[in-house]
């Protein structure tokens, strides 16, 4: 409807100041593009830069302050920290419980988001208003103080061993495992899933439903042939900002994961400062950023592909 | 549902007013105030309190000068590039923020940026211009053409129209961007703890050192006044948020 709008008005201007419009837009959006360019383009390039040992220029200050830094013997550089970084053991551990934990977290965040939005989808009322209300609510609190409240709750003298010690039960203590980091990545990543998920569900025109109703499908086949399909492209964006978030995340695992092994978040964080080798630092930031490229390359392949599907392109 | 989202929450605040808590029991030994005299009678947790309600507005503010005349050309014209730009904005976003701020950190050097106020805001911005173009972009897309040319029809002015008209219609998806905005801002530790360290400490930077060196009560009345903003932002906006406001601006068009 918009892009029908859109075009017809278009049509007129086009012609004469198409070309100016065109620079416009340009001129317009160049203020925050610059900003990006100077604080997150050119440091990376430095950093790259620097992670393949090149030890001059911008980089000569952190060379010289940083212990282990490999200093480039060819033309291109060298791999020499990024094979210190994979021959590292204590990498190898924290890549595989990176992996795992935005692994688990974003399943967990995806299925209890999908089943939240059906619910309120199809039987709808006022406790599914309720339960998405509740859902949103970790938006609002910032980061630190989840990690801290989550902490005390599932801690030793927490809420959970409390109330299991007054039936009789030892519940096990999770903060510093890595069931704690699963716990506060699910709680905080819940709320943008939803708001994604179930607004897509309700986009969805109901005369779908009930003419599938009419001709007698269970809800289970409502749910598999005409909500999850129809809702794909929210799902997908929803999966890859909570998959990009958790990766990258730095908070949760640092108030709530074991200390050995943690995740690349806190390990990037714990080379730059407590070891003094920001060298292999950065590399392992290059790691994560290539891992999370590759799940955006997912999400904006899903936003092109509904927008060429519904004719927008 | 109920114990896993709202249960950690509600742990810490009881936390903020019990004079003492002996595992296993379900409730405090007494109830006080006196954490929070403590929390505001110390100069330090006072100073970053302070620090936190000065940065976090004005970050906002220049996040709107700087993003929202792009969001409307990314919204209404079509320009070449247009997409890229988008695309551009959000892989910034997708560099974990740690290795970005360990790489801005020799930026910061060479600029004589590092420990300065100018440092903070231009850390806490970085996280906010994703929501500031991306949000108000496709509430600028969604409004209608027609009702614009129909207002110029009836001869308002271009301005008048794009006051009452354009500004008006995209102004809940602005309002949702200023509020997570904000709260990005608000909510921003790592790189302020960096950049501003030992000269510049908000509220987020303080509540690490917090829940090191102080009694758990203590961190928690800090972690309730930091949730106060919050708590009044999401009474403006939920309806907006709730309203697909959120969701829309995260869906390149």
């Amino acid at each position: 409807m918009i892009s029908v709008l859109r075009k017809k008005s278009g049509e007129g201007s086009r012609t004469s100041n198409g070309a100016r419009t065109s620079l416009l837009g340009l001129a317009l959006s160049f203020p925050p593009l610059l900003l990006v360019l100077i604080f997150v383009g050119i440091p990376i390039l430095i950093g790259l830069t620097f992670s393949f040992g090149f030890t001059h220029g911008p980089n000569r200050v952190i060379s010289l302050i940083g212990q282990q830094i490999h200093v480039k013997n060819h033309w291109w550089g060298t791999f020499a920290a990024y094979s210190d970084v994979i021959h590292d053991s204590r990498f190898l551990g924290d890549l595989g419980l990176t992996i795992f934990v935005t692994a688990l977290s974003t399943f967990l965040v995806i299925v209890m988001a999908l089943a939240i939005s059906i619910y309120q989808r199809l039987i709808g009322g006022k406790r599914a208003s309720i339960l998405v209300t509740l859902s949103i609510i970790p938006l609002f609190v910032p980061v630190v103080i989840s990690a801290w409240a989550i902490h005390t709750f599932y801690g030793g003298d927490g809420f959970m061993r409390s109330i299991f010690s007054h039936i009789g039960i030892n519940f096990p203590t999770l903060t510093s495992t890595p069931s704690a980091i699963v716990i506060g990545s699910v709680w905080t990543a819940l709320p943008f899933s939803i708001l994604m998920i179930s607004s897509g569900m309700q986009a969805i025109p109901d005369v779908l439903i009930e003419a599938a109703r009419d001709c007698g499908a269970p809800s289970q086949k409502i749910i598999t042939n005409i909500l999850i399909p129809l809702a794909k492209t929210p799902i997908i964006i929803a999966m890859s900002f909570t998959a990009i978030g958790i990766l990258g995340s730095f908070t949760i695992p640092l108030f709530l994961g074991p200390n050995q092994p943690t995740m690349l978040g806190v390990e990037i964080s714990n080379f730059f400062s407590s070891y003094n080798r920001p060298q292999q630092s950065l590399v392992m930031a290059f790691i994560v950023f290539v891992a999370a490229s590759g799940i955006a390359v997912s999400y904006v392949w899903s936003n092109v592909k509904s927008a060429r599907e519904s004719g927008r392109i | 549902m109920v114990i896993f989202i709202l249960g950690p929450i509600v742990w810490l605040a009881v936390h903020a007013f019990a004079s003492n808590w002996q595992y296993p029991n379900l409730y405090p030994t007494g109830l006080t105030l006196h954490w929070w005299s403590q929390v505001f009678l110390d100069s330090a947790l006072a100073s970053a309190m302070k620090n936190s309600l000065i940065t976090s507005p004005i970050v906002v503010i220049c996040s709107m000068i700087i993003c929202l005349p792009a969001a409307y050309a990314v919204g209404r014209i079509k320009f070449w590039g247009r997409r890229a730009f988008m695309i551009g904005i959000f892989s910034a976003n997708s560099f974990p923020k740690i290795g970005l701020f360990a790489a801005i950190a020799t930026l910061y050097y060479s600029l004589n940026l590092m420990g300065t106020f100018v440092g903070v805001i231009i850390i806490q911005l970085l996280g906010t211009i994703i929501y500031m173009t991306w949000i108000p972009a496709a509430a600028f897309a969604a409004v209608p053409r027609s009702l614009e040319e129909a207002a110029r029809d009836a001869g308002a002015s271009k301005f008048t129209v794009f006051r009452t008209i354009t500004l008006r219609m995209a102004m809940p998806g602005i309002l949702v961007a200023i509020v997570m905005s904000f709260l990005a801002a608000f909510d921003e530790a790592q790189g302020t703890y960096l950049v501003g360290a030992p000269a510049i400490y908000t509220m987020p930077t303080e509540m690490y050192s917090l829940v090191q060196n102080y009694p758990i009560q203590v961190a928690a009345v800090f972690s309730l006044l930091l949730a106060l903003p919050s708590v009044l932002l999401l009474g403006l906006a939920r309806k907006h948020i709730m309203g697909g406001q959120l969701a829309d601006g995260f869906q390149l068009k």
